[in-house]
């Protein structure tokens, strides 16, 4: 194959080399891209007959014997209920109860919730799982990162979630960055300036109409 | 093959100037979103009362978007406009609360249906809080409220176009990549370790 022309060899210097770094944020971060754009497409369309997760869930429940819990916060006593049970996801945030022989929260994991209901004086925990399918698997990938503004389990989050979340950070910062470099390399090429503008310039105008314009219409 | 690499270079380059600013205010929300933090959100709402409302009959009777289209000339008397992102009846008390969003503002009525007042509180968050606001629109939630005002079905539009530009231009850029034979093998290289890290993150998560 002969090299295209107007090739990257063919940029003005210094942008070549940015083209390639780019091209290389890009081609890593396209699994993650795709996910992200695609379940944002079925979370705007829940509607979707092909994409249902909630109607197939499966629900399972099971009893077990608990040990005696240490005294300590809800939500040490919550943990070490959960490796007592061998289950392991995020805590879903959850209200003392006014019984203190009762111990009742939420386990969450992309397609997967428990619901433990534990009676400490009687040395018993009820869990019920509901799994989903696919389809709610991935579109809890898109949404289970994101925090709750009244949260205030500082660094008590499961340690996979906290993996995530720094994941999603990086893909955020990966396109920032792939935004930022593009118009700059934009920019260094003259004979493509006035078109550009043009298209950013919409693009632009839109974004500020929508964050900042609506308000004072 | 010329001719094709120019045109999807050209194509490229010109939907990505055009969605760049979208995928910033996607990219910057989502790290908002993740932390649970949204600068400027704890400005302090002002408050204010109206009477004498024009409530139309029937209005605790109906649901999602009739409701809210009900609701329109109250709010225009109130002076609030746009999306009613929540409406809730309180139907022992003959009171309905409502959201009204615009990006970046936020005005909360509750309405007496009896007596034909309302108090509204309105709070204005700002840049930031609209961000993250478009982030979630329309959203998996409410499907049979949202999109009742004009402006957020245009947002809509262009929440999925963005998604559609973005698919596109993650394909034009795998093609622009394989044309150029010397940075093949470090793409390969890049789209599998990235696809690792991927999956072996989701199973992480998932299994």
């Amino acid at each position: 194959m002969s090299k295209p022309a107007g090739g990257p060899e063919s940029l003005p210097v210094g942008t070549a080399g940015f083209i390639t770094i780019l091209a290389c944020i890009c081609l890593y971060l396209l699994f993650f891209v795709w996910l992200f754009a695609l379940t944002g497409l079925l979370l705007n369309h829940s509607s979707w007959a092909f994409a249902q997760f909630y109607p197939t869930r499966k629900i399972a429940k099971f009893e077990r014997p608990i040990q005696p819990l240490t005294p300590g916060s809800d939500y040490d006593r919550v943990r070490a209920l959960m490796r007592q049970l061998g289950i392991s996801g995020e805590v879903g945030s959850f209200e003392s109860s006014e019984n203190p022989d009762r111990l009742d929260f939420n386990i969450t994991r992309p397609g997967r919730v428990y619901q433990v209901q534990a009676d400490l004086k009687a040395g018993r925990a009820e869990v019920a799982i509901t799994e989903f399918n696919g389809w709610g698997v991935v579109r809890m990938l898109h949404t289970f990162i994101a925090a709750r503004s009244d949260d205030t389990r500082d660094g008590s989050h499961w340690f996979m979630i906290r993996v995530w979340a720094f994941a999603m950070d990086a893909v955020a910062a990966g396109l920032a960055f792939m935004v930022l470099s593009s118009l700059y390399m934009w920019w260094a090429l003259r004979e493509k300036r006035t078109a550009g503008v043009f298209a950013l310039a919409l693009g632009l105008a839109l974004c500020v109409l929508f964050l900042s314009g609506l308000r004072w219409l | 093959m010329g001719w094709l690499y120019r045109i999807s270079r050209d194509l490229h380059l010109y939907t990505g100037l055009f969605i760049s600013p979208f995928v910033l205010v996607f990219a910057v929300s989502a790290v908002f979103l993740i932390h649970g933090w949204i600068p400027g959100s704890s400005k302090r709402p002002s408050c204010r009362t109206a009477n004498d409302l024009p409530i139309p009959s029937g209005l605790e009777r109906l649901s999602g978007r009739e409701q809210a289209k009900a609701l329109r000339g109250v709010l225009e008397r109130l002076n609030v406009r746009g999306e009613v992102a929540l409406i809730r009846a309180i139907p022992i008390e003959h009171r309905l609360a409502t959201l009204i969003v615009i990006p970046g503002r936020e005005v909360s009525t509750e309405l007496n249906l009896e007596t034909r007042s309302a108090a509204v509180t309105e709070r204005n968050p700002g840049i930031w809080s609209a961000m993250a606001y478009l982030h979630k629109t329309p959203g998996q939630h409410l499907a049979n409220l949202r999109g009742n005002w004009f402006y957020m079905r245009i947002w809509r539009w262009l929440a999925d176009g963005t998604v559609c530009l973005v698919l596109f231009l993650s394909i034009s850029c795998v093609y622009l990549w394989a044309v150029l034979r010397a940075e093949r093998r470090i793409g390969l290289a890049l789209i599998a370790s990235g696809a690792v890290s991927f999956l072996g993150l989701v199973y992480a998560v998932v299994k």
